[in-house]
């Protein structure tokens, strides 16, 4: 890193760029465009308001290489990992490269088409959506441009009109131990044609306890009718940077529900948003965040109505202990013309320890008038009421706490549709509430 | 009192007729009822008399006391004696029942060249007029509707009727959804504010509150149209036999019998 | 949409007050430099010290970037051809109301705040500030009587220099931002107030801003200060003429709040707005803050926003003695291109501090109304808990509604709970009020009346009126 005092920092000043154009035409271009924000965009600041809070140090105080060049470990039997209910329909990533012997996607119809985006080249949808949706430039996102100017791969799911996924499509992204810090850029293109139905998991899991970024973007394109459950599970290494910018772009009448679960990572910055790109939608952008140690968990989101009639709902729950740090900033857009929208936005934030933080800016920005929009946002501890209540049932003070914990984060894991993913989160949490004891009794 | 002569009307801007023809003579003291499927247009027909900025008469007219009032706002119509209790009363947060009756009051006594009521008279008078619903006198300093039961709501149409004592009140399904006790007090007091020189017009899909309070005629509206009129009998003649005798009837014959 | 249309005309009704009077002022020359600030200072026979808080401040200003955070959008002032000091000629003696210019007088007797104490409000006491010079101060003896000194700032910098020397730039540092260091560099006049230990001030007081003179920018100075176990109430007015270039306003208000002592301050800002195009109208970025210190202090902020074209205000609270209390309550109508960026902010330091913020605004027409507020609970704040409510009514298709709450807490066992929400005057509201014998114009106003009376209700009773007044609601009596 230099010292001298420049102009402006650029995400390069932190990276080994290696950054070979790709020979599939569709992606090299967008490679280019990449390479050229990467150079003009800035690192962004603690004087950019939207990082005001977000301490980047787990980047800005390392040199990343590219994962070849990092000495990456073997990745082994990761068979643990693998979804009951998508055996075989599975998308494997390791370091952000494809794994064709852990992946497995024969349970799926022939008409669904399900692969590696690199062997996409012609299709007319990947050519089409790819890239379409980000708009990074709007806000100079030096991360999304990262994973532009990087990905050479990545996961495509084109679903047809009327065709419903049988079983959930599990993408799963690895990251192994490795002798140097190294960023790996995964990409997820997901097409939902008319009325179609999908089931997505996508999952990032770090094996050991190394420094890596992990710098994700995901595009879902729902078009009308078509409805999609997305679940992200984010499992990083305690010591990796994970920022992530998923987005949804809506047509008339689709339903997309996101669900994203933070319990990894040293700092995970997520910016979804979802765009209504037409009339009469559904979505949901939730998200539980447990973060513990030194963790930093901070969630940009905008929920972007253009468009009349829609209904959205964001419940954004957040349990902070040790001494992590939690940001929250959710945007609620509504465009000039986009009437009767009913947009609902709920940021709840346990603060469990001395050390913890939270900052929380639950945002609406209203151009309409006939709206109901309306978001709460409360910090605070769990109620001695509670507790005591707990406590003349018998339990230990300690359990009393952890049986709340719990309870608070329920409600988030119960939009789970996949049951497997259901029953880890629950034990995730288990996990998370009980650090002392071997055992406990709940569930 | 009210004559209402080939009635037509749509919704603002829309082309869809909802009330095709209404005909209807209302004089004092009576008590009319007006039963009907839902969809019929009798909960139209209550607004369109009201005043509602939805609806526009496209033919026809309605006279009150020999006036004709189809170019009247709601509020001047409001000044003239005429009250609507509301299917669905509206929440109006902030304001209390008691700041909108005195308002209410005294502007329609004004527009009629009566003496207002200052606040310690109105109270009193306010006080006198809750009986008639069996309600406490907190119900005054509530914020009109809001986080009312279904029920307070309808009493508190009734209420307000009683405070406002208008010459001609539509009552648009004040009976539906209230329990048995609280129909037999909406009835009782619509019971105490009729007669005399008021009308009532009940407008209702079942005949439930009919036995509570007797109607003089009993007027059956389908698609927008009155196809049978009568007396009380006819109540309970739909109450056995549904709407499906006179739909059909209807449809076989072109027209309203 | 009728009811829309007659809801901007209710809000959108005439300036009332775009008189402009003609009096003489002192000439001044325009821009800023040190040799302006020492002129400046040396008219107002200041001391030493008083010029050297002056420079400090012009320095940090120099250095300083104008802010741009807000949401919205205007032609920044032009700094180096404003005029930073303007006076009337006929400076009073500020001592015999028959001093003050008949023109100045008049205009007051104008705007409805005769200055002759036998016709004033019964139990205020005005300090009238006209072009950022205060041209009289009523009732100074009965409130001599009482301990309490109330004055224009001027006269507080020559006869209590220990206590201006002491608490001014306390709360709100000389460099605390861009336009409070321009303000602490170029101040000209304002109000002063120091309720002594153990004193329950026995009058409202208030001051009434006018800004006349169309080349000057205004920079007032307010500071007051509440001793152990005292209370004060204090109003400020605003009003201006209608010019079609935009004026820029910038004041700074400290307050101080000691050991159980209590200070509510309330605005009614009503500055001339400019016209539906945008022309003209006040550029109004204020710095407001007030510190509790003491224990068991209480600071109340309550302003009813109607004028200026853009708007920048932050009235807060520094919550640091224990069990300190901050409050904000505010109502922003904007109208026509006026932009309004207000909110406030709560900074807990002190155990069991409590806030409450209670946030209205009204948008019509083109106008953006944005509600920015900031909670912080620091690490120390054991105990704290604030409570917030935003909320945004829309009249109209072409206005926008925004909320900007940053929420920090690093304290467990504080809590924060933070509501707000974006609705529009309903159509099926008007009809049921309607029906009900009020006219349209009435029933909207009762409804925004409803909307707003949870803050207007924290008022001094004497201003409820002209609060009522101004939002043009006319169901006297009723509301509260």
């Amino acid at each position: 890193m230099s010292i001298a005092v420049k102009e402006k920092e650029t995400i390069l000043e932190f990276l080994e760029a290696k950054f070979d154009p790709s020979e599939v035409e569709v992606i090299s271009s967008i490679n280019e465009k990449g390479i050229r924000n990467v150079n003009d965009f800035a690192f962004p600041t603690k004087k950019d308001e939207e990082w005001r809070f977000t301490d980047l140090r787990s980047i800005s105080r390392n040199h990343f290489v590219p994962v070849d060049q990092a000495g990456a470990k073997d990745v082994g039997d990761i068979s643990q990992y693998y979804l009951p209910e998508a055996l075989n329909s599975r998308l494997v990533f390791v370091n952000g490269v494809f794994d064709a012997k852990r992946s497995d996607i024969s349970s799926l119809s022939d008409n669904i088409t399900i692969g590696r985006l690199s062997e996409q080249g012609d299709n007319e949808a990947v050519k089409e959506h790819l890239d379409a949706y980000t708009n990074y430039d709007e806000d100079k996102d030096a991360f999304a441009a990262l994973n532009d100017a990087h990905f050479r791969d990545g996961a495509f799911i084109h679903i047809p009109e009327e065709t419903k996924t049988e079983s959930p499509i599990h993408i799963l992204n690895i990251f192994t131990d490795a002798d140097k810090a190294f960023y790996a850029t995964p990409r997820v293109l997901f097409v939902g044609e008319k009325y179609s139905k999908a089931t997505i998991v996508e999952e990032h899991i770090g094996l050991a306890d190394n420094e890596y970024l992990n710098v994700p973007v995901s595009e879902y394109k729902l078009f009308e009718g078509a409805h999609v459950h997305h679940a992200r599970i984010q499992r990083d290494s305690k010591k990796a940077s994970h920022v992530s910018r998923p987005i949804a772009n809506l047509e008339q009448h689709a339903e997309y529900h996101s669900y994203t679960i933070c319990l990894g990572a040293k700092l995970f910055r997520n910016d979804p948003r979802v765009v209504q790109n037409a009339e009469e939608v559904d979505f949901t952008v939730d998200a539980l965040v447990l973060i513990d140690g030194e963790q930093i968990a901070d969630t940009h989101s905008i929920m972007d109505h253009r468009r009349a009639h829609a209904n959205s709902h964001q419940l954004h729950k957040v349990v902070v202990n040790d001494n992590a740090h939690s940001i929250f900033n959710g945007k609620i857009f509504v465009a000039r013309d986009a009437q009767k929208i009913d947009s609902f936005q709920e940021n709840r934030n346990l603060l469990l320890s001395v050390d913890g933080k939270v900052n929380t800016k639950p945002q609406l920005e209203i151009f309409a008038d006939d709206v109901l929009c309306s978001h709460g946002a409360t910090i605070g501890q769990l109620s001695d009421d509670e507790v005591f209540y707990l406590q003349s049932r018998g339990l230990t003070e300690q359990k009393s706490r952890e049986l709340l914990v719990y309870a608070f984060t329920l409600e988030s894991i119960e939009s789970m549709e996949v049951e497997s993913v259901h029953k880890l989160l629950l034990d995730e949490v288990i996990k998370y509430t009980n650090r002392d004891e071997e055992f406990v009794a709940v569930g | 009192m009210l004559e209402i002569k080939n009635l037509h009307a749509v919704v603002e801007g829309e082309d869809i007729e909802i009330l095709k023809g209404v005909d209807l003579t209302i004089n004092k003291g009576e008590i009319h009822a007006i039963m009907g499927p839902n969809g019929s247009g009798k909960s139209t027909l209550s607004k369109v008399v009201a005043g509602h900025p939805e609806y526009e008469v496209t033919k026809g007219e309605i006279l009150f006391e020999g006036e004709d009032i189809t170019e009247l706002d709601a509020d001047e119509r409001a000044h003239l004696g005429l009250f609507l209790a509301f299917q669905y009363p509206v929440e109006v947060p902030g304001i209390t029942n008691k700041t909108l009756l005195r308002e209410s009051y005294n502007t329609i006594a004004r527009s009629n060249g009566k003496e207002e009521l200052d606040p310690l008279e109105f109270e009193d008078y306010l006080k006198s007029k809750l009986e008639i619903i069996d309600m406490k006198d907190s119900f005054l300093e509530r914020s009109i509707n809001t986080g009312f039961s279904g029920g307070e709501k309808k009493k508190n149409e009734v209420f307000q009727m009683a405070v406002l004592n208008p010459k001609l009140a539509f009552m648009d399904e004040t009976d539906s959804g209230l329990d048995i006790d609280a129909l037999k007090i909406v009835a009782d007091g619509i019971n105490k504010i009729a007669g005399g020189e008021n009308a009532i017009v009940l407008v209702t899909h079942y005949q439930r509150l009919l036995n509570y309070v007797k109607p003089d005629y009993v007027h059956v509206m389908i698609d927008g149209k009155f196809v049978k009129s009568g007396d009380r009998k006819l109540a309970l003649e739909l109450e056995d036999q549904g709407y499906d005798w006179l739909e059909n009837k209807t449809m076989v014959n072109g027209e309203a019998q | 949409m009728s009811e829309t249309e007659a809801l901007e005309s209710m809000i959108g009704e005439e300036y009332k007050y775009g008189f402009s009077t003609d009096v003489e002022y002192e000439e001044f020359p325009k821009g800023l430099n040190e040799d302006i600030i020492r002129e400046l200072s040396a008219r107002k026979e200041e001391p030493e010290w008083m010029l050297e808080f002056r420079l400090k401040a012009y320095r940090g200003w120099k250095e300083m970037v104008e802010p741009d955070w807000f949401n919205a959008t205007y032609e920044k002032p032009k700094f180096d051809t404003l005029q930073y000091y303007s006076a009337p000629k006929n400076k009073p003696k500020l001592d015999s109301l028959d001093d003050v210019d008949p023109k100045i007088r008049e205009t007051y007797e104008k705007l409805g705040i005769p200055l002759e104490e036998q016709k004033a409000l019964a139990g205020v006491a005005v300090d009238a500030v006209f072009d950022s010079v205060s041209v009289f101060t009523s009732f100074k003896e009965k409130l001599a009587e009482a301990g309490v000194i109330f004055c224009s700032i001027s006269e507080a910098i020559q006869n209590h220099p220990e206590l201006v020397k002491k608490y001014m730039g306390s709360v709100v540092p000389a460099r605390d931002n861009f336009y409070a260091a321009l303000n602490s560099a170029v101040f000209s006049d304002g109000s002063f107030c120091y309720v002594p230990k153990d004193t329950i001030c026995p009058m409202e007081l208030s001051t009434y801003f006018r800004i006349n003179n169309m080349n000057s920018g205004q920079f007032e100075r307010t500071l007051i200060i509440a001793e152990d176990n005292s209370h004060v109430s204090y109003l400020e007015g605003c009003t201006a003429p209608m010019y079609d270039e935009h004026q820029l306003h910038a004041a700074v208000v400290e307050l101080v709040a000691l050991e159980n002592a209590e200070i509510k301050y309330s605005t009614i800002q009503n500055w001339y707005a400019g016209d539906e195009d945008g022309k003209g109208g006040i550029y109004n970025f204020v710095t407001k803050r007030g510190a509790c210190r003491g224990k068991n202090s209480k600071i109340s902020w309550t302003q009813l926003e109607t004028g200026s074209a853009v708007t920048l205000k932050y009235p807060s609270v520094i919550l640091q003695g224990d069990n300190s209390v901050g409050e904000f309550y505010s109502v922003a109508v904007t109208n026509m291109r006026q932009q309004a960026d207000t909110g406030t902010k709560m900074i807990h330091l002190g155990k069991n501090t409590k806030s409450t913020i209670i946030s209205k605004g009204i948008s019509a027409g083109n106008s953006d109304n944005s509600y920015r507020g900031e909670v912080k609970i620091s690490k120390k704040a054991d105990g704290a808990r604030n409570y917030s409510v935003c909320d945004s009514m829309l009249i109209g298709q072409t206005c926008g509604a925004h909320t900007f709450p940053y929420i920090s807490s690093e304290n467990p066992t504080a809590s924060v709970e933070h509501e707000a929400s974006t609705s529009r005057v309903g159509e099926e509201q008007i009809f049921y009020l309607m029906q009900r014998g009020i006219s349209e114009q009435d029933a909207i106003s009762m409804i925004v009346n409803g909307f707003v009376k949870e803050v207007l209700k924290e008022l001094p009773l004497e201003f409820a009126t002209e609060a009522n007044a101004l939002l043009n609601v006319k169901l006297e009596g009723s509301v509260g």
